[in-house]
């Protein structure tokens, strides 16, 4: 029996969202399948984990003020880290966690909180604090070359990322990185960064497909062929959204 | 310039009533463009109440009003849970004399959770009371904890009655934003049947917000709701005033200090509320009984734990407008041990908050093992929904989405088995509205 092995950092932090919902997709789209999904926790305290056993990284939202917290807990980790994201392992991250692995976060006051450092982008707060991208949002991204696909979600987000150099996808609804932007979030093979809730994972059945066969393709190093799935409430669901978000557009 | 401004809206108010309209915010719209500060026009010489939580807010507003009625005063209240600053001056106007008076024994409001301090940096308040704080439409209020801020920041300087849950550690932190306040009244409910060791649904408050160490839970009640302590501070370790046990949910039955209170729901949250109602009473001074009679007759039937019966078929309704609120009805439901199925109405228009991320915080787990037979999806979300209940693991073939609510309603009752409605805020009244078309 194949098996991916899932890391969900913070779990009882970064979780303001429903991002956790991204981890129950993909087990429901592993399962389904018969590969077996393992989902090890790691937060604040528990014994250090090796990136590099994981097939899978993921990380999500959390509150402001608990975001420094786990800044500095995640440091720790740093080379290890990085190690994995240079052998391949997947990394998903979203919203606060995307913001993590950039070089910093700069909040209202000035403050400044360091980032991981292994990607070339950072974030600084809109010094309004009732101002946030807010809503549901529409990209278009290319996970693999020439095939084009939309992806739905929503963000809610007062950071404004600068210098992503390599976006996860062009904006056809909503704000991106930045307010009004035209691209959003970061895209490396195997490193998807975005500031993108609903969960992500929910409303695209393709791009969870994506993960899946990149982590069993590098795992069992095949060129695996995904059994189709019934998608029926998914694809009625993105017909339904994407109509109504694109017409507004 | 007020006194002009009261006989013209004295005037519309009268219009609307003849058009047989309630005019929830329209008053109180049309008396802030007047003036903005038209809050500080009323003279008040009564007690004033105010509830402000994420959830149960209505339900717990109309019980303290009930109550004192009961008790034979004349209370005046915004009932129908127009709980803005609009909403509180509508309520105001249409009980006040020409010169701002208010003649009544008691006011109570409900009161939204951004506007407490807005509301009452003008408006004289004697009892405030803190329920509960949620995640709650993200998107719309902004974190809880920027809300937390805001009310903490406003009872600095306020010196009346609070009355705090002790068991919520977003909310026992208030009774420390003003240490010369002496009137902090913190209750709680002993550990109930269903109380876990670990915390089942999602919840909020992990870390003191004193010393920032990991709180300590002895058990949880639902979502974060529970025995909680500071290992470090001691955080949470207050003096009870009011403490609910042997709590029975079956005979619908609790006691305080020894006194055995009967009331009409079933669920562990509206346990919480009677308690802090009941805390309210102590204050003031009603009497015991006058309050066993209010709790065992008082029955809100608005969508709230509603009960009713549709073509002879047992029907729960029950409002749910963040993942506390569905993980609570989901657990009445899993409580029972009979068949049921399920309409779930998901809504995402701007009073619902247009973000509907929060339903993959619900436990849908377990649903065909509790004997869940059959789920309906409805709303303008009804896509979502199903998604969402279908990567719980309940079989897709068994879930029905149903955009339309008369549809909906008429797919659910193609049945004889027991029913559940859950609706978000929007989608509660019409769906009633529908459920209540079809008896
Ligand atoms: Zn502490």
């Amino acid at each position: 029996m194949q098996e991916l092995k899932i890391l969900y950092l913070y779990p009882d932090i970064l979780e303001l969202y429903g991002d956790y919902g991204n981890i129950q997709v993909l087990q429901y789209r592993m399962e389904k399948r018969g590969i077996k999904c393992i989902i090890d926790k790691y937060s604040i305290g528990d014994e250090q984990p090796n990136f590099l056993e994981y097939d899978i990284v993921f990380a999500g939202g959390g509150a402001d003020n608990e975001q420094s917290i786990l800044a500095e807990d995640l440091v720790k980790y740093k080379e290890n880290i990085k190690e994995a994201v240079q052998n391949g392992v997947f990394f998903l991250l979203i919203c606060g966690a995307y913001q993590l692995f950039g070089k910093y976060y700069k909040g209202v006051e000035g403050n400044i909180i360091e980032g991981l450092d292994i990607f070339p982008y950072y974030t600084e707060a809109i010094t309004d604090r009732k101002k946030r991208c807010i809503g549901n949002i529409v990209l278009e991204v290319e996970l693999e070359s020439n095939k084009k696909t939309k992806v739905i979600g929503f963000e809610n987000h007062g950071g404004q990322t600068y210098n992503s150099l390599s976006p996860f996808g062009k904006v056809l609804y909503g704000n991106g990185n930045k307010f009004g932007d035209d691209k959003e979030g970061f895209f490396l093979g195997n490193v998807i960064a975005t500031y993108l809730h609903g969960p992500l994972l929910s409303k695209n059945p393709e791009l969870s497909d994506y993960i899946i066969k990149y982590c069993l393709d590098r795992k069992y190093n095949q060129n695996t062929e995904l059994k189709q799935l019934e998608d029926t409430f998914e694809q009625q669901c993105r017909t339904q959204l994407l109509e109504k978000f694109l017409k507004k557009a | 310039m007020n006194y002009i401004y009261m006989i013209i809206l004295k005037f519309i108010n009268i219009l609307l009533k003849l058009a047989g309209k309630q005019g929830g915010n329209v008053l109180g719209k049309i008396a802030k463009k007047l003036n903005p500060n038209f809050l500080k026009f009323f003279k008040i010489d009564c007690p004033v109440i105010a509830v402000t939580a994420t959830n149960g807010k209505t339900s717990t507003n109309n019980c303290i009003a009930y109550t004192l009625e009961m008790a034979g005063y004349k209370v005046i209240s915004n009932k129908q849970g127009n709980n803005m600053e609009t909403g509180i001056i509508s309520t105001l106007l249409k009980n006040s004399t020409i010169t701002g008076k208010i003649k009544a024994d008691y006011i109570t409001f409900e009161v939204d959770e951004s506007y407490v301090p807005k509301i009452f940096k003008i408006f004289r308040l004697d009892t405030l009371v803190v329920l509960n704080f949620f995640r709650d439409q993200l998107d719309r209020n902004g974190e809880v904890e920027t809300l937390i801020l805001k009310i903490n920041e406003f009872l600095k300087t306020y010196t009346g009655n609070l009355v705090l849950n002790n068991d919520d550690p977003n909310v026992a932190r208030l009774g420390q934003a003003n240490p010369q306040n002496k009137n902090i009244y913190y209750y709680s409910v002993d550990k109930y049947q269903y109380a876990t060791k670990t915390m089942t649904d999602a919840g909020e408050g992990k870390f003191c917000p004193f010393c920032k160490t990991r709180l300590e839970y002895e058990y949880y009640q639902y979502s974060h709701i529970g025995k909680f302590k500071c290992p470090k501070c001691d955080y949470g370790n207050n003096e009870i005033y009011k403490k609910a046990e042997n709590v029975d949910l079956k005979n619908k039955t609790f006691e305080i200090e020894g006194i055995k209170y009967n009331i009409n729901e079933n669920s562990i949250y509206t346990i919480y509320n009677y308690v802090a109602v009941q805390s309210i009473m102590s204050i003031y001074n009603i009497e015991t009984e006058i309050v066993l009679k209010a709790f065992s007759q008082f029955a809100l039937n608005n969508g709230r734990l509603e009960k009713i019966q549709i073509k002879g078929i047992p029907t729960t309704i029950n409002l749910a407008k963040n993942p506390t609120g569905a993980n609570v009805s989901l657990r009445l439901l899993k409580e029972d041990e009979e068949e049921k199925e399920l309409l779930f109405v998901l809504n995402d228009n701007i009073a619902d908050g247009f973000d509907v991320s929060w339903i993959w915080d619900i436990n849908f787990d377990k649903l065909s093992e509790n004997k869940v037979t059959r789920i309906i999806t409805a709303g303008t979300r009804y896509y979502d929904i199903a998604i969402r209940i279908k990567t719980s693991g309940f079989d897709p073939n068994k879930i029905i989405p149903c955009p339309d609510l008369e549809k909906a309603v008429k797919e659910l009752y193609k049945t004889t088995t027991k029913k559940y409605v859950i609706a978000n805020y929007t989608a509660l009244q019409p769906i009633r509205k529908e459920l209540l078309k079809y008896k």
